[in-house]
């Protein structure tokens, strides 16, 4: 946008536009309607968060592996005979043991993987935000006379330096 | 023979990687710098010894020679040419032969680019840094690893072949290579890093001369990865290209350190700080390949790539452990010299979006650390396994790839030093605007979700922002008179289509795994279904039978279109039956297909597994634009010439005779008659970016 | 006042030198120790007892068709020491305990006697059945259609191996290939009632 108009009631008006468009765009985006999930969408979303046992991290959603194939004919039979989705987790896990969920339960030792980096970011803000603030509450510094003279001798070494001479280096 | 050619190579690059270490030692420890530039010829001797086995290796390959056990094991007389010559790194022992041979490739190079400061201690103990780790790899192939150990007992008549998923496809040709050139090619930043550590001469432009390999390496690691995923996506027989897997969160760590810093250097380079950070990521992303290399060869994490049963995972982990306290401890005892004068006054300026983009590249490489090693954690405390899976990486990810989205669409716009609201306003409510009718477009359009319309919508943002940039500076380079051309090319001009690449990446990579679905369809000779909105026929069943490979192929047509030959596939004399996918893309969504199961009997139905996910091709379109980005942004820009600029930026046009490319940026030793330390700057905030015309900003601000 | 490089600048009165570089340095020192010393514990993935969930439970049923021809049914065998064994013909590790296997069948041959199942995982007839002859494999071995035995036993990957009591109780789970001799020992000890 070239050339610059001092900021009026127009420009605030439509960002605040912006941000209502924004608000309600994503408020619709965010929900999905109100059926219930069918037999399908339920197995599928039991499978995306089981490990297929044989492969490598994925699920068994994603797998063609035999082991996934018979996990997913499982799934489905379960989820039409009305298992809930934890008695459908439950059996598998009696059967491969806890590592075969993607996802690590939230309670327990597990909760740990959840909890860390959450904390670990809430403080790294806070070391930042602290580190900004002190900076800023820092009184500026007052130049002194010496400092004045510091700097004239630095550039005009730094003028000299075009003939070679070795440089006066300041921290 | 090819086993006493390969040994000696082998022997000969250990040997004049000792040996250069010695001298070179010895050349500083004295104070004697030609005897530190005699070292140099022993990075020559390396590249020699590792060309010879590799030729050894290559030739033994390729002369089926079996009594060579890395032969017997990974190669056969039925193995078609481009595997055998592939078979070389296809396992454990003959990639770390490649290993070596690249690092010795990039120990010369580097040796030739500075061999007029070849006196100079800085350089000699860089060299010497990358001699001792030439000496750790060809000492893993001297002992633990060699690739040319010959069978015990009797020379077999045919060999096993190489692991079936690796006989499937190409890329095995490009993928290992690309990913090594990118691995290794850290080596010669991380020893300039060391070496101004133990020189103590952080303040000149070492680290800003190696940006450019930095950059390259960068480049290589990108590529590597990006092809890592389109291969497993069209051989591993799911639809993926991304699962979490370990050894791909082993590669993806160093790209991560890397990536933030070469944003990180820009502020060293402007305004002198940062360094210790710098210094900090450059050692990280370092450590983090040797890491990687050893969670993916010492068998700890069961991994699609994993080399097994090998004795060489505690050596690895003792080089990691020893690199990193020698970085770590560095920096803790040059700390106080690091400090940087002056510093970042506002968090609402280009440092502070920097710094705050360090903070999220490393907040990202800690999850991504935590999860791959948090399993080995909980079974060691617990004596339990758990799984941590694609859900938990993709859940805290998000987040950190949301805010890193937003960094991207207002750091281009951000000046240095700091900025008012009203300057940020007139730049981005463009592109605002643009970012939030892509949401309600997409919305309208029947999109539904929170985090992929949020990811579309701040694609939208940087997208436009971006290509805000890259207008204005092909605008500002015609108005000059340098030419359109001149606009789109230079460090940041490259940077900004580099982050164009990455909205597209975003976009596709939310957009598949969000709107994905995996359906099935059985269906008799003849016979058509339709599966989320693609019709899907059934020709019949062809089998193939060659010496490489027998398959049972199911004939489909996709659409109408095809026909697309998913199989069940056996390679060689291995009876291992692997689904092989095929697939049918388009710009709009790939539709993924696999042999579920074979008919039972003769002419019964066959079960089809039906992938169909949007957008795939805008990742690999991606990916090319981050190539695109990388090498534009490699072309030399406009020398700075201001009286202004920043004082550890040498005069243009002196060094001319000694090698150094004309760049943008620092780029090339600074002799000591130029050496500058970090002199208070008396650049004033500058509005606009570097390489292009100040951009208007509001009267008023200052 | 000419300062060369290294040294400090003088301390700004009231103000505290932070040493902040040394604090993370140190810390990061400590973290990369521990996680050193983590990986460097692990052990290698080999065959291992395994401690998953079915253990102390009681068997699933296995039934089916067998490759010879005949059909089987677990629960016929109950009073006996079962060992029941998932393999297939391309995993080198099945290859490699095969012979094993055989010694370990030969040597229990007497009537009542621990007895020997195989269980085909992901294998095509004709292959594992030719796996079973070349190698002088004579015990039964069950076809598994649509993987479904391998689920209820929680299988992986071949060779996994389950120790089944007279009782029906499933007493120990193998992941890895076996070794007559470790076969022995675990029998040994489960007959002692020492698992």
């Amino acid at each position: 946008m070239s050339g610059v108009s001092p900021p009026g009631p127009w420009r605030r008006v439509s960002w605040v536009v912006l941000v209502v468009v924004l608000g309600v765009a994503l408020g619709v985006g965010a929900s999905r309607g109100g059926q219930p999930p069918t037999a399908t969408q339920r197995a599928d979303a039991i499978d995306a968060l089981v490990r297929c046992p044989s492969c490598e991290g994925i699920s068994v959603a994603d797998s063609s592996a035999s082991t996934a194939v018979a996990i997913r004919h499982t799934v489905a039979a379960r989820v039409r005979a009305g298992q809930s989705d934890s008695q459908i987790d439950a059996f598998l896990v009696s059967r491969y043991g806890p590592g075969i969920l993607l996802r690590p339960p939230v309670h327990g030792a597990t909760a740990w993987v959840w909890v860390v980096p959450p904390a670990a970011a809430a403080v790294a803000v806070a070391g930042l935000t602290m580190a900004l603030w002190r900076r800023r509450s820092r009184a500026p510094v007052a130049v002194s006379a010496e400092d004045r003279a510091l700097v004239r001798r630095a550039q005009a070494a730094r003028a000299e330096a075009g003939t070679g001479a070795e440089v006066v280096r300041t921290p | 023979m090819n086993a006493a050619l390969g040994h000696t190579g082998v022997l000969l690059s250990l040997a004049a990687s000792v040996v250069g270490v010695a001298v070179i030692g010895y050349g500083l420890a004295r104070n004697r710098p030609e005897t530190a530039r005699a070292g140099r010829i022993y990075g020559g001797l390396v590249l020699v010894g590792a060309v010879v086995a590799t030729v050894a290796m290559e030739r033994a390959l390729l002369t089926h020679d079996f009594s060579l056990a890395f032969v017997a094991a990974n190669n056969s007389r039925s193995t078609p040419l481009l595997y055998t010559i592939t078979g070389m790194w296809s396992a454990l022992a003959g990639s770390i032969l490649l290993w070596g041979l690249i690092l010795a490739g990039y120990i010369v190079a580097m040796v030739w680019r500075f061999r007029h400061q070849a006196t100079d201690p800085l350089v000699a103990w860089a060299t010497l840094v990358t001699l001792v780790v030439a000496a750790f790899f060809f000492g893993l192939m001297a002992g633990p690893a060699d690739p040319f150990r010959t069978v015990a007992g009797a020379v077999p008549a045919n060999g096993l072949g190489p692991n079936v998923l690796l006989q499937d496809n190409a890329l095995v040709a490009f993928h290992p290579p690309i990913l090594y050139l990118g691995f290794v090619g850290f080596t010669i930043p991380f020893a300039f890093a060391i070496a101004s550590l133990v020189t103590g001469r952080i303040g000149e432009g070492w680290q800003l001369a190696t940006r450019r390999w930095t950059l390259f390496a960068w480049a290589f690691l990108t590529v590597g990865i990006v092809l890592g995923s389109w291969w497993s996506y069209q051989v591993l027989g799911w639809g993926g290209f991304w699962a979490w897997d370990p050894v791909e969160n082993a590669s993806f760590l160093p790209w991560l350190c890397a990536t933030a810093y070469l944003h990180s250097v820009l502020v060293q380079e402007r305004r002198g700080l940062l360094r210790v950070w710098n210094l900090s990521l450059v050692i990280a992303t370092f450590s983090l390949t040797i890491l990687g290399t050893f969670l993916t060869r010492s068998g700890v994490i069961e991994s699609v790539h994993a080399f097994s049963d090998s004795d060489i995972g505690p050596l690895l982990l003792g080089f990691f452990a020893v690199v990193m306290a020698t970085g770590v401890g560095l920096i803790a005892w040059r700390g106080d010299r690091l400090r940087s004068a002056g510093g970042i006054d506002s968090v609402l300026s280009r440092e502070g979006a920097f710094l705050v983009n360090n903070l999220l590249f490393v907040a990202f490489a800690f999850v991504v650390l935590l999860g791959t090693v948090f399993p080995l954690l909980y079974e060691a405390f617990e004596g339990q396994q758990v799984t941590v899976g694609a859900p938990y990486f993709n859940a805290m990810t998000l987040p950190i790839g949301l805010a890193l989205l937003f960094l991207m669409s207002i750091g281009p716009a951000l000046p240095w030093r700091k900025t008012t609201t009203a300057t940020m306003r007139d730049r981005l409510t463009v592109p605002a605007w643009i970012g939030a009718l892509v949401i309600v477009a997409c919305v309208v359009g029947g999109v539904r979700g929170l985090g992929p319309l949020a990811v579309f919508g701040l694609g939208g943002f940087a997208a436009a922002a971006n290509a805000r940039q890259l207008v204005l500076s092909a605008r500002g380079a015609h108005r000059s008179g340098a030419g359109v051309w001149r606009g789109l090319v230079g460090r940041a001009n490259g940077g900004m289509v580099v982050h164009l690449g990455v909205v597209v990446i975003a976009v596709a990579l939310a957009s598949a795994t969000s709107f994905g679905h995996r359906g099935e369809v059985t269906l008799q000779p003849g016979r058509v279904a339709t599966s989320d909105g693609h019709r899907i026929e059934f020709v019949g069943l062809t089998h193939i039978s060659t010496p490489a490979r027998s398959a049972t192929e199911a004939m489909v047509l996709v659409d109408g279109h095809g026909p697309l030959r998913p199989a069940v596939s056996q390679f060689g004399a291995n009876t291992e039956a692997v689904g092989t996918p095929a697939i049918d893309s388009s710009l709009e969504d790939d539709v993924y297909l696999t042999v579920d199961a074979l008919p039972v009997h003769r002419g019964g139905p066959v079960t089809i597994g039906v992938t169909v996910q949007p957008l795939v091709t805008w990742l690999w379109g991606g990916g090319l634009l981050l190539v695109l980005g990388a090498v534009l942004a490699a072309v030399p820009g406009k020398r700075r010439r201001r009286p202004t600029d920043p004082v550890s930026a040498p005069v243009p046009g002196r060094h001319s005779g000694d090698g150094s490319r004309g760049s943008d940026d620092a780029s090339g030793p600074i002799t000591r008659a130029e050496r500058s330390g970090p002199m208070p700057t008396l650049v004033v905030g500058e509005p606009g970016d570097d390489e292009h015309a100040p951009e208007p900003v509001p009267a008023g601000s200052p | 006042m000419t300062v060369t490089a290294g040294e400090q600048p003088p301390a700004r009165p009231g103000t505290r030198r932070r040493h902040t570089t040394r604090w993370v340095a140190g810390v990061t020192l400590v973290a990369g120790a521990a996680l050193v010393a983590l990986l460097a514990t692990r052990p290698q993935q080999t065959a291992t007892e395994v401690d998953t969930p079915l253990v102390g439970q009681v068997a699933p049923g296995i039934t089916g068709p067998t490759l010879a021809g005949g059909s089987f049914d677990l629960a016929a065998w109950r009073g006996r020491w079962v060992v029941v064994n998932f393999f297939a013909s391309w995993c080198p590790p099945c290859q490699q305990e095969q012979p094993e296997l055989v010694a370990f069948a030969y040597a229990h041959r007497s009537p009542g006697d621990a007895a020997l199942v195989g269980v085909v995982f992901d294998d095509a007839a004709s292959t594992a059945h030719g796996f079973m002859q070349s190698t002088g494999a004579s015990w039964p071995a069950v076809i598994d259609s649509g993987g479904q035995i391998a689920l209820d036993y929680g299988v992986r990957g071949p060779p996994e191996t389950f120790i089944v009591s007279p009782g029906g109780i499933v007493v120990a789970h193998f992941d890895g290939p076996m070794t007559n001799a470790a076969l022995d020992y675990w029998l040994a000890r489960a007959e002692r009632g020492g698992l």
